[in-house]
C-alpha cells in the first residue's frame, strides 16, 4: 500500500507539482481548444505567446515570493 | 524506417531525461549496495524494471486503440504539464532562488534514512534494503517510462525513445559502477533545463497537433519552438534574478 501511495505521490508530483502552473496551462488548453473551433491559426498563435508568458509569470511570481 | 529530423529530438529528449532520473535511481540503488551488499540492490532494481517493462508493453498497444488527434492532445498537455514543471524548477534553480539539487548530499540524507528504517523495523534487513532500491527505480522509472511514451507515441517512435532512455541507463550505471560513488558532477540543473526545453516545444507541437493547427515546416517546427522556450527561459532567469535580489 506504501507502494501505491508513493506512485500516486510521484505522478501527482510529475504533472501538478505547482498548482499555478498547472492551472494556467490547463486553462490556456481549454482556451486553444475553443479558439481552434473559430481557426486552427488563432489556436496556434495562443499556444506559442501563451505558454511563454506562462511561464515567466510563474517562474517572477515564485522569485518575488 | 524512420525519418532523423524526427526522430533525434525524440531519441535526445528520451536519452538526457532518462539521464537525471536515472541518476537520482542509481544514488539510492548505491546505497542500499553501501549498507547491504549488491544483491539487494540488484533485486529491487530487477524488479522495478519488469514492472516498469509490464507497464510499458501493457499500455503501448492501448494506445493504438486511441484516435490520434485526442493522442496528441492529451500527450501534449501532460508533456506541457510535465515539461514546464521541469524548467521552472531549472530557471529557479539558475537564478539561485532554490538551492540545485545535491547528488552526494542526497545520498548522505538517503543512507542515513534507509539505516534508521533498518534499525527499527523487525522486517529482514535486505528486503528492507531491497524494497528501497524498488522504490526508486520504480519511482524514477515511471518518469522515463512516461517520458519514453509522450515523445514517442505521438509519430510512431516508441523504440527510438526507448533506445534513447536505456542508452543513457547504461551509461549511467557503467559511469556509476566504475566510480562507486553518487554522480554528483552531472549537470543536473542544466539538463533539467535542457530538457524542459525540449519536453515543453513537444507539448505544444502536440498539443497544436491534436486541435487541428498545421505547423509550418510540419516536425521541423519543433526546432523555432524549442529556440523559443530557450530564450523564455533564459528570460525567466533573468527576471527571477532580478526579483530575487530586489
Amino acid at each position: 500500500m506504501t507502494i501505491l501511495r508513493d506512485v500516486a505521490a510521484e505522478l501527482w508530483k510529475m504533472f501538478l507539482a505547482d498548482a499555478r502552473l498547472s492551472f494556467s496551462i490547463l486553462v490556456l488548453v481549454g482556451l486553444t481548444a475553443i479558439a481552434s473551433g473559430f481557426s486552427a491559426l488563432l489556436a496556434g498563435v495562443l499556444l506559442v505567446i501563451g505558454m511563454p508568458v506562462v511561464l515567466i509569470a510563474v517562474v517572477v511570481r515564485a522569485a518575488r515570493s | 524506417m524512420f525519418d532523423w529530423a524526427t526522430a533525434a529530438p525524440a531519441i535526445a529528449a528520451a536519452f538526457l531525461a532518462s539521464v537525471v532520473e536515472v541518476v537520482e535511481a542509481f544514488t539510492i540503488v548505491l546505497v542500499v549496495a553501501t549498507l547491504r551488499g549488491w544483491r539487494p540492490a540488484l533485486l529491487g532494481t530487477g524488479a522495478a524494471l519488469v514492472v516498469l517493462a509490464v507497464i510499458v508493453v501493457a499500455l503501448g498497444p492501448l494506445l493504438t486503440l486511441i484516435p490520434i488527434s485526442a493522442l496528441q492532445l492529451v500527450i501534449g498537455t501532460l508533456l506541457l504539464l510535465f515539461g514546464m514543471g521541469w524548467l521552472r524548477k531549472a530557471c529557479l534553480r539558475s537564478a539561485g532562488v532554490i538551492a540545485l539539487h545535491d547528488e552526494t548530499a542526497a545520498f548522505a540524507s538517503e543512507t542515513t534514512a534507509l539505516g534508521v528504517e533498518m534499525q527499527g523495523s523487525t522486517a529482514p534487513q535486505d528486503w528492507i534494503a531491497g524494497l528501497a532500491a524498488f522504490k526508486a527505480v520504480l519511482l524514477e522509472g515511471l518518469e522515463v517510462a512516461f517520458i519514453v511514451v509522450a515523445v514517442g507515441a505521438g509519430r510512431g517512435l516508441l523504440w527510438p525513445a526507448a533506445i534513447g532512455a536505456l542508452a543513457a541507463c547504461v551509461a549511467v550505471l557503467v559511469v556509476g559502477a566504475a566510480l562507486h560513488r553518487p554522480l554528483a558532477r552531472v549537470p543536473e540543473n542544466a539538463l533539467k533545463f535542457g530538457v524542459g526545453i525540449m519536453l515543453s516545444a513537444f507539448g505544444v507541437f502536440w498539443t497544436g497537433e491534436g486541435l487541428g493547427v498545421e505547423w509550418p515546416g510540419a516536425d521541423l517546427a519543433l526546432l523555432p519552438l524549442g529556440a523559443l522556450f530557450l530564450g523564455t527561459g533564459l528570460l525567466a532567469v533573468r527576471l527571477a534574478r532580478k526579483e530575487a535580489l530586489a
